[in-house]
């Protein structure tokens, strides 16, 4: 392969490595520095990705090895493909701006070193996760992704909430990562291989279910796929930035990249599951944002409903659509939990839509940045959700799989619900508290990456796609699109055309009514509770503190009567209560002294038996 | 005068090291169990030096360059915490340090 394409590669991926060590060692004091130092980095990283997404096409790699076990060789290496060379600069870029943006946002905080250190490491997680060519380098990124998320949703470590957030959003990831190692051994023991390229080769047509089965849990667990999605919303607690890393280009992204890329690995059984229970994650938690007060909490419910739709492609057999709306989602998610950063900086760190209102006025750069977004996110024709959502639909119905297509339905339809609901309480009629009266327009550093990334690209990025990336990475989605006759009377654009009518308009007309209360609540007080989705996390509690904490105690009850009972006591403590009886002096006295003799007494014995044996 | 040989050495290593033996057993200054320790360990690299020499080969004097520099190195850091635990606790006595006891 060419040095030169090595060497981009190299760049891209240690650069960020470099910033975060540079800053966690010596710019720990220097918070304002450090936020401008890694910012400068995120954007010599974006620009360089776009190099690469220009500059070639095809396939290529970069591999060396660095250990041989007999037959099995363990290595180092790039897999740069159409999708790859995407997520790179979707990565790189939407994190570029976020970087930007929490130079504002994270302004008055004293941890900013930190802060910024962990967005470096994060993004040197992430880009390995993207460039691996094998499946050990991807499990090694995918721990550390897990460790610098941990880092960040802790941000604020001393209060309660965050603490807590970041060790169930860690536990969770790590039941998720147990299969995936799991599966990472079963490929080496049924292909000897962990290279891509290589695996793809000795699969074959037919793969055994549970190869795909154990590497789905990875996925379950990083990309908050139902049952393993209850860290998501909890993960709010971090600084509202590092939200919209997580949510938007990052994390959950690698679960559905990392599927894609494995996707001849996945036997029909599990593609079937990961198509049903993705559409129904996306109804389910769709619904469940209409009945968030919190704003980031509503934005987290929205993202699970796109990672289950993402889900949903990768089941349908569709990986190319599902990383191209992991793209669009990028951008206009991103917008989102920005703009919602944004806001809450403008009302003075209030996170409650029920105490907003009227800040279309007061804020209006971030209004509009926000509304596009929100219309992106609801599929209005030609904005960059529409074009990859729609084709999921279309797929779904193109594939006959009725329930599934029911689902994205009823998911596409709540969203344009919880959607228009956002806007009217945070936006539109009048303010509801003291702060939302007196906010404020954000500083420049965050309205630039809420306008490039809202109203260019989560407005533009559909438009723009087929000059922004080149026709090799498209190639395949393009292939996909024609396959299932695009048109305007294709049942998905009646469905996604007749949500997005009821939904946004129904909701602005639904919550138009009431102040300070959410019109739900007030009407079906049940249904509202029942949305709250706080069930989920219930039955977690009742099988770990009921079933499991009891075979826990049960499996300790047997580690202290055997090994501390049986043979600590009663063995190796009985013989020397007795020698030390019989002798008439204890043995435990704390003299340095005495421990010295009774070594040497052993020694000796243990000689004395040697020999003479 | 009888030549020596290795059962020579042998014995006087095995002498050292049970000199340095009681000492640690009965001395009670940790400065001087420290010491006998040392002797302890002489003794241990004198039986190499003369299994080297009548065996005729060089594995065991290698070995004890080795033994002598990290010996070297082992006794930075025990006279270092013997320091130490003279500033906080006032007394190298062994029989005073009995704290492991509870």
């Amino acid at each position: 392969m060419s040095p030169d394409f090595a060497s981009l590669v190299h760049w891209i991926l240690f650069l960020p490595l470099g910033a975060a060590v540079f800053s966690a060692l010596f710019l720990r004091r220097a918070g304002g520095f450090a936020a401008w130092f890694s910012t400068a980095t995120a954007f010599t990283i974006a620009g360089l990705s776009l190099k690469l997404l220009l500059q070639s096409s095809g396939d290529v790699t970069w591999h060396v090895e660095l250990a041989k076990l007999g037959e099995i060789s363990l290595g180092f290496g790039y897999l740069i493909d159409a999708n790859a060379r995407l997520m790179l600069f979707v990565v790189s870029f939407v994190a570029a701006w976020i970087h930007l943006f929490s130079v504002g946002y994270m302004h008055e905080d004293a941890a900013r070193g930190r802060f910024f250190a962990g967005l470096s490491i994060f993004m040197f997680s992430i880009l390995g996760i993207v460039v691996a060519d094998n499946l050990l380098m991807t499990f090694i990124f995918w721990e550390l992704v897990g460790f610098s998320s941990y880092m960040l949703i802790a941000h604020y470590f001393d209060k309660d909430f965050a603490a807590a957030a970041s060790k169930k959003a860690f536990i969770t990831n790590r039941i998720g990562d147990l299969g995936f190692i799991l599966g990472i051994a079963l490929c080496l023991h049924l292909y000897g291989t962990l290279d891509f390229v290589a695996l793809k080769a000795a699969a074959g047509p037919v793969v055994p279910v549970a190869v795909g089965a154990l590497l789905m849990c990875g996925f379950l667990g990083k990309s908050a796929q139902f049952p393993l999605h209850v860290w998501l919303t909890d993960a709010m607690a971090g600084p509202t930035p590092v939200s919209a890393l997580i949510h938007a280009a990052t994390m959950v992204a690698a679960g559905v990249y990392f599927m894609a890329r494995v996707s001849f690995l996945l036997a029909p059984e599990v593609l079937q599951w990961m198509a049903i229970s993705g559409a129904g994650m996306a109804a389910l938690a769709g619904l469940c944002a209409l009945a968030q007060t919190d704003i980031k909490k509503s934005l987290a419910y929205s993202t699970l409903a796109h990672l289950g739709i993402m889900g949903c492609a990768l089941g349908l057999g569709h990986p190319e659509l599902a990383v191209l709306h992991m793209a669009m989602h990028a951008f206009f998610k991103a917008t989102l939990f920005l703009g919602a950063g944004s806001v809450i900086h403008g009302c003075h760190h209030e996170q409650d839509m029920l105490k907003m209102g009227g800040l279309l006025k007061k804020m209006p750069l971030t209004a509009a940045t926000f509304i596009a977004a929100t219309l992106s996110n609801c599929a209005v024709p030609f904005f960059a959700g529409w074009y990859s959502k729609d084709a999921i639909l279309e797929a779904a119905w193109h594939g006959h799989h009725v329930a599934v297509f029911a689902f994205l339905a009823l998911a596409a339809l709540a969203t344009c619900l919880y959607s228009g609901r956002m806007i009217r309480l945070v936006f539109l009629g009048e303010a509801n508290s003291e702060a939302a009266e007196h906010a404020h327009e954000s500083p420049w550093t965050m309205t630039l990456p809420i306008s490039v990334l809202g109203l260019v690209f989560a407005v533009g990025a559909g438009f723009a796609a087929h000059y922004l990336i080149p026709a090799s990475s498209l190639q395949v989605v393009h292939e996909s699109l024609a396959d299932m006759h695009f048109s305007l009377t294709a049942p998905s654009t009646i469905v996604g055309l007749l949500a997005l009518a009821l939904g946004l308009g129904g909701a602005l007309k639904f919550y138009g009514a009431a102040r300070g209360a959410d019109a739900l609540q007030a009407v079906s007080p049940r249904t509202y509770a029942l949305l709250e989705h706080r069930w989920m996390d219930g039955l977690y509690r009742w099988w770990i503190d009921g079933p499991q904490r009891r075979l826990a105690e049960f499996i300790a009850f047997l580690d202290l009567l055997l090994i501390n009972g049986v043979a600590v006591r009663w063995i190796a403590g009985g013989a020397t209560a007795a020698l030390g009886h019989l002798t008439g002096r204890t043995f435990h006295d704390g003299k340095t002294r005495g421990y010295a003799f009774w070594i040497v007494v052993g020694s000796l014995l243990l000689a004395w038996y040697l020999l003479a044996r | 005068m009888e030549h020596t040989t290795l059962a020579h050495h042998l014995l006087l290593a095995g002498l050292l090291f049970a000199l340095g033996l009681t000492g640690v057993l009965v001395r009670r200054n940790l400065l001087v169990v420290y010491m006998c320790l040392e002797l302890m360990l002489t003794a241990a690299t004198l039986a190499l030096v003369a299994f080297s020499r009548f065996n005729r080969t060089m594995d065991g004097a290698i070995f004890v360059f080795f033994i002598i520099t990290v010996a070297a190195a082992e006794v930075a850091v025990g006279l270092a915490l013997i320091v130490a635990l003279y500033r906080r606790r006032g007394s190298v006595k062994s029989d005073e340090l009995t704290t492991l006891r509870d």
